[in-house]
């Protein structure tokens, strides 16, 4: 019954949020508060009939309702329960309606904490925001419909890909989608700010922080999809520069930028018509990512089928908020003038200026190289590839510049930097910098990026920990506090700024851990029992692999065909481990399921390359010899490990209250009226020039 | 003025940094994407051009797939779509993904050493490892049969 509850539900949606749209602007218009409010409940409507309709997706797998075009092509019956609740989101149709349900969850929480807030802004956010929903609930119904029938009952569907029946594949897209479908609301109050003409710093505070939330979500979404990679598609890596991956890094990126420069207009009322740009830009290239993912016209491992009717609604969608977004920038432009000047080169505001242009660079570079292949097909008629290779020459050195730029950003003087700051600042960490290349180049290393990336590391974390070192102790000696409390409390003060360099140490352990992958060493050897293969790591661990042999195994719809190695690490038994072969049913379907032994500083990655016996499924192997490659991957823990990092200090930045105002200055304030929301206090007299 | 001009500087700075960064990232990175007859007619045409990295797309002929045992080394045959009577003996080196098969469509990048011989060091299957099957496929009820595992 649900699930024709809920395709009904889906068709009332559209009517209602069409209404509510038309509500919402004319309520807007005629200065009517009745119609507006009306226009807010149905946001809360439509987030109801979308969670009725979602609710009758995942019903109709339960129910194995193979009748269901979308459930019989993404599940069986013998799939475990826990991938039939994910089917919602494992293929294209329902994950169309996962993503506007997304959006109406957090269109009707910005309504509601709004409710008695920014009135003059939320008729038109409101407005906007149900404009979106109606576009993709229009998708849903129209090009992908979710329930639809086949004309006839399968007795069992086809089968849940098995590359998508992995435990970070049920958790990576939902976090992603929850990244791309936040950032709807930036996007409505950003059209809300210039409909209404209210410019002020009011939009920018409740933006920021749904910037910031978006951000999060989006950066644990990346990183789940980067540790999907690594256990599930097993060659050892975990980022390939997919255009699907490129695809949610682009939002990525222009949200990065903003949640910099804006603090530029929190601060010193610059780089107004930028940040609006950004805003405009990161929901453009939310849609984008999903134009990308879900029109197949882009060649990936991770793309749904082609459908032109997708592509063409998406590219239309993309260009009517690109125009709406420039004319009603250029419309407000005299309102969005800067407050003030730059005034150096050599300050704080130039470094985030930097930071937000190399950011956009590496987007652009990002964009073209995914779009390169068929921007050349299509003029020049010859297919050519863009790969990996030319995503890590062109990234690697703005990384390596953005990496840079984290630790001279918190210690650089605002509006103008004298010699003397320069110097008090920099010199130590930079010798640090130094120090830790010199060791790492007389240890052995030469692999140039490789040392750049830990020398400019070594320089940010020494820049950042000597922050919170000279905060805490600042505080421990004026409020009397011991250290602990004196940092906790430091934090507490201005989450903004401590979260934020928190997020900075997670980005340099993870890239550290990126630098981690110049080191991969690599064996490939054919085993039968009782032989084993010996591999020498980046750290001079060798490691001793003893094949056991191999035993089959039934799981609930597969075969597991798993082979036991015993483990010497430097003539030392350390344990067992398993890499498996895996043979699904439904789809039928071979799967490498590779085995990790992770250390804190490197992983130990075997996978099972080829069994002797392919020939079929199900066939017993007549001798047990196999192919095993074995890899150790150097430092790849580091990315989980600063993925969690940065996640910890984003929560810091996030979590509710304004920065708390000290009663007494902190030392090294020379002019506390200098503080403004979100700026610390200066360590050194501001020159004015 | 000039301070504006000078941060204008700056900007076109940064980007003609990125844009040098792309030009020669593309220039040095950059491969055709072949058939495997139009990767044959190139090679005629230009033969200085062997061993020059090259993506090639095309389909694996059912029954030529064999592997030596004593290292890992795949052996099988692609051809063209449109033309099945040029062939390509492809040796890889590396395990095959899950999805190849004998009737896959695969996209490869490697080099070619001369004689018909290509030398892959990276294999991927095209239909198999996309996540949503075709639509046609659906119709009628041959679909559901578990046929093999080139079904997808």
């Amino acid at each position: 019954m649900l699930p024709e509850l809920g395709e009904f539900a889906l068709w009332i949606s559209l009517p209602i949020s069409i209404w509510g749209v038309v509500l919402a602007f004319l309520g807007g218009r005629w200065g009517r508060g009745d119609l507006v409010l009306s226009a807010e409940r149905s946001v809360h409507a439509v987030l109801f009939l979308l969670a009725v309709a979602s609710a009758g997706i995942i019903a109709a797998f339960l129910g194995d309702r193979f009748e269901y075009w979308y459930v019989s092509n993404y599940s069986s019956r013998n799939l475990e329960t826990y991938f039939k609740v994910s089917g919602l989101w494992a293929g294209q149709r329902g994950s169309l309606v996962f993503w506007a349900l997304n959006v109406a969850f957090f269109s009707s929480i910005a309504v509601w904490t709004n409710r008695a807030r920014n009135r003059e802004l939320m008729l038109w956010v409101s407005g906007t925001l149900l404009a979106v929903l109606a576009f993709f609930i229009v998708i849903t119904l129209f090009i992908t419909p979710p329930f639809e029938r086949l004309p006839f009952t399968p007795q069992d569907g086809r089968g849940l890909n098995p590359q998508l029946q992995n435990y970070w594949m049920t958790i990576h897209p939902p976090t992603l989608y929850l990244g791309f479908t936040a950032f709807t609301v930036p996007f409505a109050f950003a059209i809300g700010a210039l409909l209404s003409g209210r410019l002020d710093a009011r939009w920018i505070q409740i933006t920021r922080k749904w910037v910031l939330t978006s951000w999060f979500f989006l950066t644990l979404g990346i990183v789940f999809g980067m540790r999907w990679a690594y256990e599930e598609l097993g060659w050892g890596g975990y980022w390939f520069w997919d255009p699907v991956e490129n695809a949610s890094l682009l939002p990525w990126i222009v949200a990065t930028a903003f949640l910099h420069s804006v603090m530029i207009q929190e601060s010193r009322g610059m780089l107004k018509v930028w940040n609006m740009v950004l805003v405009c830009l990161t929901f453009i290239m939310t849609i984008f990512a999903t134009f990308l993912t879900r029109s197949g016209l882009i060649e990936s491992v991770h793309s749904f089928a082609l459908s032109l009717e997708i592509a063409y609604a998406f590219l239309g969608f993309m260009a009517v908020i690109s125009i709406i977004c420039l004319v009603l920038i250029v419309w407000r432009l005299p309102e969005l003038r800067s407050e003030r000047q730059f005034e150096s080169f050599l300050s704080r505001e130039s470094a985030f200026l930097l930071n937000n242009l190399v950011l956009l660079g590496a987007g652009f570079a990002v964009l073209w190289g995914t779009m390169f292949p068929l921007l050349t097909e299509g003029l020049t008629g010859s297919k050519v590839a863009v790969g990996p290779p030319f995503f890590n020459q062109v990234n690697i050195p703005i990384g390596l510049i953005l990496l840079a730029l984290m630790g001279i950003g918190p210690v650089i003087a605002w509006r103008r930097a004298s010699a003397r700051n320069l110097k008090k600042n920099f010199m130590i960490p930079i010798g640090v910098g130094l120090l830790t290349a010199g060791i790492l180049a007389a240890l052995g290393m030469r692999h140039v990026y490789a040392l750049l990336t830990f020398a400019i590391g070594a320089f940010v974390l020494w820049v950042i920990v000597t922050e919170f070192w000279k905060g805490t102790r600042a505080r421990a000696r004026i409020e009397g506090e011991g250290a602990p409390t004196a940092f906790f409390h430091l934090i507490r003060r201005n989450r903004r700024r401590w979260g934020g360099y928190i997020v900075h140490v997670g980005v340099v352990v993870m890239f550290m851990g990126f630098a981690g992958a110049a080191f991969d060493r690599e064996v490939r050897q054919s085993l039968e029992p009782g032989e084993s293969v010996s591999i020498q790591s980046a750290f001079g661990h060798e490691y001793t692999l003893t094949y056991e042999g191999i035993s089959t195994q039934r799981g609930q719809n597969m075969w597991q065909w798993i082979a036991l190695m015993s483990v010497e690490r430097d003539g030392r038994f350390i344990g067992p481990m398993t890499t498996e072969r895996r043979f699904y049913e439904a789809p039928p379907q071979p799967m490498t399921e590779v085995g990790i032994r992770s250390t804190f500083y490197e992983d130990l990655y075997v996978i099972l390359a080829t069994l002797d016996d392919r020939v079929g499924i199900g066939n017993e192997p007549d001798f047990q010899r196999a192919t095993f490659q074995v890899m150790v991957n150097p430092l790849v823990p580091w990315i989980w490990y600063g993925g969690l990092v940065i996640a910890i200090g984003t929560l810091i930045g996030l979590w509710p209250g304004g920065p708390v105002q000290s009663q007494r200055p902190v030392a090294g304030v020379t002019k506390p009226a200098a503080r403004r929301p979100g700026n610390e206090p200066e360590p050194q007299p501001a020159g004015v020039g | 003025m000039s301070r504006d001009r000078r941060f204008f500087a700056g900007l076109v700075g940064v980007a003609t940094v990125v844009t040098w960064l792309i030009w020669t990232g593309i220039s040095d990175t950059m491969v055709y994407y072949l058939t495997p007859s139009e990767l044959m007619d190139r090679m005629n045409a230009t033969p200085e051009l062997v061993e020059q990295g090259v993506k090639v797309s095309g389909n694996v002929v059912p029954g030529s797939y064999e592997r030596s045992t004593a290292e890992l080394l795949h052996t099988f045959l692609v051809s063209d779509p449109k033309h099945p009577e040029v062939t390509l003996t492809v040796h890889f080196r590396h395990p095959l993904p899950d999805t190849f098969s004998e009737e896959a469509e695969v996209v490869m990048e490697g080099r070619y050493m001369g004689d018909g011989v290509f030398e892959a060091h990276e294999v991927l299957t095209k239909c198999g490892s996309r996540y949503e099957a075709a639509p046609e496929e659906m119709k009628g009820d041959d679909a559901y049969g578990y046929g093999g595992t080139g079904t997808t």
